[in-house]
């Protein structure tokens, strides 16, 4: 296809916005703030038309550009994308673009805030396209690393506390990662660490995958919140600004099932089926602990940031049938909780900017005070119950048919965890947002029609996968293949 | 091949030799320091220019088997030159040296540079010691310079004591090779039968080598000396010197393929080095003693390749040691630009570092990030590099030590970056006015990020002058 190095022109699109930032002097908050909504903006219109010029009869990796990096050892800038990363590069890049328009109205420290929200979106575009073992690594910590000072310097509640939890946990992972990937490359008789070359090479060596697997699956088990590694995950979302919330929760999670998808199943199928009830079980734990927890929560942020465990956890869930169903379903919860959690946290961030507030108890009708950004809050929620009509209804769906199917015991347990979820999310809808108002907050102003642009976008993505989820889903097919 | 006495292959040491002359010589005619600084700076910066040219040069200027120029050294000297160029860079200004020594530094930053390079390229054992001395004597004359006249006592005494004990080591050690193998050439070395007492004899010429590096046991000096010694020094100390060190080591360790014994050694000094190094290093307060318990903990890394005695593992630690020089260069350059007054920066002392001395927060903050191992940085591809060395043979284990130990690091130099990030200053307002940093400091600054990005970004063409002077130097040991 002729338009190779378009991926490469995604990648390099937060990297223009953080030099730009670089470059615009610090009080220019207003120029840097637009320099950012356009390159972020021009990696979403980048990534709608991979998505759409990607060849779904034709699958398998497209737009493959092949450059080599370090040839002496093997490493290649090796990157395309396969019908998940297109899923997946989508996502980003919509997180991207309404994270900056959510964050136009900050004021502390603009230059530096946004130069390192640049970089994290580099890291997490460079994850999604690799086809090379060592550029995904590469990426995979450029991602991560960022995360430390916006939370530590633009958080709230115990951010440092929560960054440095946050970003150690992460590394325990890549101290995991380090032998795990390395190993691969020494397995595969160390002349290449592109993906599709490895997966090939260690086929027939059982003994090495089942060894090797459980350090590549918890090391990236870790980022994507898996019980029971998640500790950093509700502490740090509820640190975290606004945007950085939405990026963490919605994309960065996504790296680490992703890792798990691409290089730990990919690679090592034999590991991963010799592995699966283990992990399963783990992901189901996940999925009714999250919930289970969430109802007790009384801030805004930790019900979300529990029941991101428990989403991810379906996530996983879904990844460990080793099904194509469950596995297309787990991708496609990837997107739709990344959108989902994204909204969720715009929609509490722009409360809590007003009242400087999160405790529940505190709020009550909230849907008659401020009715416009207490809906984009309620859709979240629906959302997040799995509503049908939303789009993860099609992927929590698919996941559960699959679970039922490979593991039943685990798939009914998950399944009622799944009327916890439901019970948590009316549980904050009830309180905060129906029922009497609190007259405290009625000076609290809604929404502008310019504060509503990158809620609208979300909500709008959310619905409008929700009722043709077949145009993400055939895509996700074309890599899982389908039964 | 050149033949012998073809004097150009000397040229880049010639070009230091030179640079310490003009520094003596001016001296004593001049008592204005910065006329000094100036000709030697610009001496330093010619040299590196003369050591990138010369980089393919190989050949024997002196007699044959005694003095080697190969890609391994040339690589190292080019190395050694920009530490040099580097340093006197931040030399403008010396408040932490005192008034009457302002003058004597140059002269020993550029000795102690040609002691190295001269190092890197021995192939006999005497003439290794005795250049390994000279080396060793302006350091240790640097350290004792500094103008808090207690400190500089500790410092230097310190350090003295144990190179000099380290130093008695390493010649017991040669004078057991000479009598297992009865020559002093590596050539003969590398060919002779491993007898016990030639594998007693090089663990000893190392134990004198791990000195340098800073490897657990012989660490004990580098705390006080690092916070002792002048801030210039230090950096001098933690930048090249290290260079010399792992290129000195990587030519020792060719004599000792194949051992199980020395390969046991090195196993047990890296693990205990990078974990006691990281944990040391969890509760240091001062700035300078942090980058001393993390040099202990980076010679743990730097081992890890090295005791692959493979070529990949070689290479692994040439490439480690010269990005580690750009890198440590970076932290210490923080060091030098937070102490107008010349004393020892305390982590406190960082607070609000980005609002003060922006460029000097953005060097810590990309020294820090590559010393912990992040990418882009080339302390990244490094620590790849090594891990994929040690793995490639077999030690899986070893290698997630390593990386549990670079996550424990992660720890401390995040804290630094805190300080400097995050904590807003005092009220008052010495500890929050804008901080001046000298223009060659600024320069330095640039140029060590300039570094730290490219290799960060593209290490290809490090990574294969590595792989080249490794092959060279296995490729002289087993041919």
């Amino acid at each position: 296809m002729a338009n190779s190095d378009l991926l490469t022109y995604i990648l390099l699109a937060p990297m223009a916005a953080f030099f730009a930032t670089l470059v615009i002097p610090a009080k220019n908050t207003t120029a840097i703030k637009v320099a950012n909504a356009v390159f972020s903006g021009v990696a979403l219109v980048l990534s709608i038309v991979v998505f759409t010029a990607y060849d779904m009869a034709a699958g398998g990796y497209q737009m493959v550009t092949d450059i080599p990096w370090i040839d002496s050892i093997g490493i290649r800038y090796t990157v395309a994308v396969d019908g998940v990363g297109v899923v997946l590069v989508l996502l980003n890049a919509i997180v991207f673009f309404t994270g900056v328009l959510t964050m136009w109205t900050l004021t502390l420290r603009v230059k530096e805030y946004f130069a390192f929200m640049a970089l994290l979106v580099f890291g997490v575009f460079g994850v999604f396209i690799s086809l090379d073992v060592f550029i995904f690594f590469f990426f995979y910590e450029v991602a991560v690393l960022p995360m430390y000072p916006l939370i530590a310097i633009w958080g709230s509640t115990k951010k440092e506390y929560s960054a440095m939890k946050l970003t150690l946990y992460l590394m325990v992972g890549s101290a995991l990662l380090f032998p795990g990937l390395i190993a691969l490359f020494v397995a595969g008789g160390s002349g290449s660490w592109n993906i599709e070359f490895l997966a090939a090479a260690i086929q027939n060596q059982p003994e090495f995958q089942v060894f090797v697997y459980p350090f590549i699956y918890i090391g990236f088990g870790i980022l994507a919140g898996m019980w029971p590694f998640h500790g950093w995950s509700p502490t740090g979302h509820v640190a975290a600004p606004t945007a950085v919330s939405m990026l963490h929760a919605g994309v960065l999670m996504k790296l680490g099932a992703f890792g798990i998808l691409r290089i730990a199943i990919g690679i090592l199928p034999h590991g991963a089926e010799t592995w699966a009830p283990m992990f399963a079980s783990f992901a189901t734990v996940g999925i009714v602990y999250g919930a289970f927890v969430a109802m007790r929560q009384n801030d805004f942020k930790y019900v979300i940031g529990f029941s991101s465990v428990s989403h991810m956890g379906i996530v996983l869930l879904g990844l460990n049938t080793l099904a194509p169903d469950g596995t297309a379903g787990a991708v496609f919860q990837m997107f739709a909780h990344g959108i989902m959690t994204a909204l969720f946290f715009s929609a509490v961030g722009f409360i809590y900017d007003q009242s400087h507030d999160r405790d529940i108890r505190n709020f009550g009708g909230l849907s008659k005070q401020v009715p416009i950004a207490a809906g984009f809050f309620i859709v979240a929620s629906l959302c997040g119950m799995g509503v049908p009509g939303f789009a993860s209804f099609w992927a929590e769906f698919l996941v559960f048919l699959q679970a039922l199917a490979s593991w039943p015991v685990l798939g009914v347990l998950a399944i009622v965890g799944l009327v916890f979820t439901a019970l948590y999310a009316l549980r904050v809808l009830g309180k905060a947002m129906f029922g009497p108002a609190n007259p405290k907050w009625d000076h609290l102003k809604d929404a502008t029609p310019w504060a509503m642009v990158p809620r609208v976008i979300l909500i709008g993505v959310l619905i409008l996968f929700g009722f043709f989820p077949s145009w993400i889903l055939d895509l996700i097919h074309t890599t899982t293949g389908s039964n | 091949m050149a033949g012998m006495g073809d004097l150009t292959l000397f040229l880049p040491e010639a070009v230091v030799l030179l640079a310490a002359l003009v520094a003596f010589v001016m001296a004593i005619f001049t008592t204005n320091y910065r006329n000094v600084w100036a000709a030697t700076t610009f001496m330093a910066v010619a040299a590196v220019v003369v050591s990138i040219l010369c980089i393919d040069f190989q050949g024997e200027p002196f007699f044959p088997g005694i003095y080697k120029v190969d890609l391994f050294s040339q690589l190292l000297k080019v190395g050694l030159t920009i530490g040099l160029a580097l340093t006197m860079l931040v030399s403008r200004d010396l408040p932490s040296v005192r008034k009457s020594s302002h003058n004597d530094l140059p002269i020993f930053l550029t000795l102690g540079t040609l002691g190295m390079m001269m190092l890197v390229s021995a192939t006999e054992l005497l003439t290794l010691y005795v250049v390994l001395e000279l080396s060793a004597y302006a350091l240790y004359v640097m350290a004792a310079l500094n103008r808090d006249q207690r400190m500089a006592g500790e410092s230097g005494v310190k350090y003295l004591l144990f190179g000099a004990a380290a130093s008695a080591v390493t010649l017991y050690g040669l004078s057991l090779i000479y009598g297992a193998v009865g020559s002093t050439m590596i050539v003969d070395v590398v060919h002779a039968e491993p007898t016990a007492l030639l594998v007693v004899g090089v663990i000893l010429t190392l134990s004198g080598l791990f000195f340098k590096l800073a490897v657990l046991p012989f660490h004990a000096w580098a705390p006080d000396t690092y916070q002792g010694a002048p801030h210039q020094v230090a950096t001098f100390i933690g930048t090249s010197s290290k260079v010399a060190a792992v290129g000195i080591l990587v030519r020792v360790l060719t004599m000792s393929l194949d051992s199980d014994a020395v390969q046991t050694l090195l196993i047990a000094l890296a693990v205990v080095s990078m974990t006691i190094g990281n944990l040391a290093a969890l509760a240091q307060k001062d700035l300078k003693r942090l980058l001393a318990w993390s040099t202990v903990a980076h010679a743990g890394y730097i081992l890890l390749g090295l005791l692959t005695l493979s070529e990949m593992g070689m290479a692994a630690a040439i490439f480690y040691g010269l990005t580690y020089l750009v890198i440590a260069f970076a932290a210490f350059l923080a060091v030098v630009a937070v102490s107008p007054k010349g004393e020892n920066p305390s982590l406190e002392s960082l607070k609000g570092l980005y609002r003060r001395a922006p460029l000097v927060g953005v060097v810590l903050l990309a020294g820090m990030f590559g010393l912990a191992g992040v990418p882009p940085t080339p302390g990244f591809t490094g620590k790849w590099f090594v891990f994929s060395a040690a793995l490639d043979s077999h030690y899986f284990w070893l290698v997630l030590i390593g990386a549990v130990n670079a996550t424990i690091s992660l720890y401390y130099y995040l804290r630094v970056v805190r300080y400097a990030y995050q904590t807003v200053p005092d009220g008052d307002a010495e500890g929050s006015a804008p901080m001046k940093v000298a223009l060659p400091t600024q320069l330095a600054a640039w140029v060590a990020m300039a570094i730290i990005a490219v290799v960060g970004f593209y290490p290809g063409p490090l990574w294969d002058l590595a792989r080249g002077a490794a092959k060279v130097l296995l490729g002289a040991a087993g041919g």
